[in-house]
């Protein structure tokens, strides 16, 4: 059973159709990239997801059905706008949070503490929150969101503002949370961000779903006819089959020519007894897909 | 229900645990008690509690005590008597006495009494030798006749069908409702302005996204109301248990105090519409909270509401001298004013029944209506950062709001 499963989501404001037709379905023990360039609809259909906004056509399926009271509980959330109580003590801030997810306040406070002491703040629990840094404020605001050991995790734009540091302490905590069984939806533009944790995902542009499928899969399904060759000897000059030959970072990108497959090109080297070290079809990123696809719908306009 | 207890509870003690809460609490009783202190102690200076003296010539006054003459600070210091005026103004020389009456022979005929003293302002203890004259002219009448001449007439003031009465010393009959008016209001516009910063507290900090994805909107915002109504209502509570004591310690310790008796029906009227003026007040402040983006902003619109509230007072004197007239009487059936007008008008009138049910329930009504427009508010304007929500938004169709 999906933890989430969206489907042919619509919701206008206004003039504007901010999601039309969006449909996917996220499952346990997966992080999965919700992307897409900024006013794509994303936010909006975490919101739907979230029954913040009723959608105006289509279903959405959260924990087994429509959301409820008591399902919220077992959600946590991380939104782009997000904040914490400023004139408060860190630890009072995150209890009261934490018995909002249905934590009794005793049992708020044993794991909160854990927490605190695994992200170096157990210090500064007495603190109020405005006189913390902004990156203990970003580390606090994951405890919130973490704290109650929810089955779904939705994080919107999670890398945003955090250094480098905390990028990776991020990175490494929701690949800890997929690995015990949650389920987790990662909305994001950044695409680098999304080819190194996400399993699967789907592209939004304009509102529509434009993609959709495992990493793996849309990157081979834009795979051109590059291949990225590191040798241990210089290449020929000219190879059959090869249309154009690259080199970048001591690798060569060979083009290949419409009608020659890679084996051709493989065969090819070995005939040519060329050593090498390095033999790959060039994927393509997921940046270079979405901006191809960006660009090809912005033409088809 | 569970959240909405913790969202109450988290809202009540936030404000009520603060330095700034106890201060407030304390500020108005400690000024009023302040006040009064600087008065009696400018008062005590001012007083002259030395003897007065009298010569008797006359041979009137064979009584020499008044019974039941009150002692103490603020009653009139006592009479001594003394053979001759030179006895007497030995003992103004010596500072036995301030001032010494004398009763001439002919007193009877005459009715006139020298006064001699060296200073002017001497205490003359006025009050104590005119009752102490009056006592022995009356030695000789009926107990009763006698009594009722020292006494004078007991002035009731009573209503035309008996339900209601105050006496002439009791003027607390016209101050509780003054100032429980004026307490309702520093109360109302504390909890308001609570309750606005509140609401527009997780527009600011960006916390409402996380809090409406663990609570409903509609328990938040009833958590929100009913918390900070209680911070309101605490602080309430709090004066009018001071007010209590107060009255208690005058009773006791003032003379001047002892017939104080608070009137009941103001104070019923003063109950009644207090919960939905603070429903409705609290209500109207979250509003302006929830349309508004920063708590500045939400601070002006908010401005608006407390107006009314203290327009019964700039009417206070048409109101006293004509009742039951068409202002009186629209000013405590229009919600915001009538938590004060009405009481207002129920000191000097009876305020007929139907009017008073008829301002109730126009209260509660207009509360209700309030709670309603501050959910929409809040959950339209919850995840408006920049824009505000406009009153055009607000009252459009219910579609609008889902």
């Amino acid at each position: 059973m999906a933890t989430i499963d969206v489907r042919n989501v619509c919701k206008r404001f206004g003039k504007q159709q901010v999601v039309d037709d969006v449909s996917f379905e996220v499952v346990r023990g997966e992080i999965f990239g919700l992307l897409g360039p900024n006013g794509a609809g994303k936010t909006t259909t975490i919101r739907m997801i979230l029954d913040i906004f009723k959608p105006d056509s289509g279903t959405i399926s959260i924990l087994g059905g429509p959301m409820t009271e008591d399902k919220k509980d077992r959600i946590g959330y991380l939104p782009e706008e997000r904040g914490l109580y400023q004139d408060i003590s860190l630890e009072r801030g995150l209890v009261y949070l934490a018995t909002l997810k249905g934590l009794s306040a005793s049992e708020a406070q044993k794991r909160i503490q854990t927490w605190l002491e695994r992200f170096d703040l157990a210090d500064h629990k007495n603190k109020r929150i405005k006189e913390l840094s902004k990156g203990m404020q970003q580390k606090a605001q994951l405890i919130a969101t973490l704290v109650h050991e929810p089955e779904l995790i939705i994080i919107d734009e999670p890398f945003s503002a955090l250094d480098p540091v905390n990028t990776q302490m991020v990175k490494d905590l929701l690949r800890e949370q997929r690995d015990a069984g949650k389920a987790i939806v990662m909305c994001t533009h950044q695409m680098h961000q999304v080819e190194e944790l996400a399993d699967r995902l789907v592209l939004i542009n304009r509102g529509q779903s434009v993609l959709y499928g495992s990493l793996d899969e849309v990157r081979r399904r834009y795979a051109g006819q590059d291949v990225i060759v590191r040798a241990l000897a210089p290449l020929p000059a000219s190879l059959p089959g090869v249309d154009r030959v690259e080199r970048e970072n001591g690798q060569y990108r060979l083009h290949l020519t419409s009608g020659t497959t890679v084996q051709d090109l493989l065969r090819c080297l070995v005939e040519e007894n060329i050593p090498l070290e390095q033999f790959e079809v060039a994927l393509p990123t997921l940046d270079q897909i979405f901006i191809q696809i960006v660009t090809r719908e912005g033409e088809a306009l | 229900m569970k959240k909405f207890w913790l969202v109450f509870k988290y809202e009540y003690l936030r404000h009520v645990l603060r330095k700034r809460f106890l201060f407030g609490l304390l500020s108005v009783p400690l000024f009023i008690v302040v006040i009064l202190g600087i008065g009696m102690i400018s008062a005590l200076l001012a007083i002259d509690n030395k003897p007065a003296g009298y010569v008797d010539q006359a041979g009137l006054l064979t009584i020499t005590e008044v019974p039941g003459e009150e002692e103490g600070i603020f009653a009139d210091p006592p009479l001594v008597a003394f053979p001759n005026e030179a006895a007497a103004l030995e003992a103004i020389d010596r500072g036995e006495i301030g001032a010494f009456y004398v009763i001439p022979p002919d007193y009877l005929e005459t009715g006139e009494v020298r006064v001699i003293t060296r200073e002017a302002d001497s205490n003359l203890s006025q009050g104590r030798f005119t009752r102490l004259v009056r006592i022995n002219l009356l030695a000789r009448e009926d107990e009763a006749v006698a009594k009722r001449v020292l006494e004078g007439p007991q002035m009731i003031l009573r209503s035309v069908d008996g339900t209601r009465e105050t006496n002439e010393s009791n003027f607390l009959s016209f101050l509780v409702p003054f100032s429980a008016g004026v307490l309702f209001m520093i109360a109302v516009n504390s909890s308001g302005g609570y309750l606005l910063q509140a609401v527009v507290e997780e527009k600011e900090n960006r916390t409402m996204e996380i809090v409406i994805t663990s609570v409903s909107p509609e328990q938040l915002m009833a958590g929100k109301v009913l918390g900070n109504l209680r911070v309101g209502l605490t602080q309430l509570f709090a004066w009018i248990l001071f007010g209590v004591v107060g009255l208690w310690v005058a009773k006791n310790f003032f003379p001047f105090a002892e017939n104080l008796a608070i009137d009941l029906t103001s104070v019923m009227l003063m109950l009644i519409t207090l919960l939905p003026a603070f429903v409705m007040v609290a209500a109207l402040m979250a509003m302006a909270g929830a349309t508004a983006t920063e708590s500045s902003e939400a601070q002006q619109i908010a401005g608006l509401f407390s107006l009314p509230i203290v327009a019964p007072y700039w009417f206070a004197g048409s109101i006293m001298t004509n009742p039951n007239g068409p202002l009186a009487t629209g000013l405590s059936l229009f919600p915001l004013t009538a938590p004060v007008a009405l009481p207002m008008r129920a000191i000097v009138t009876n305020v007929p029944v139907g009017q008073v049910i008829l301002a109730v329930v126009l209260l509660v009504l207009v509360a209700l209506l309030a709670l309603l427009l501050a959910a929409r508010a809040f959950r339209l304007g919850m995840l408006r950062y920049v824009k505000r929500v406009t009153w055009g938004e607000l009252f459009r169709s219910r579609r609008a709001v889902a």
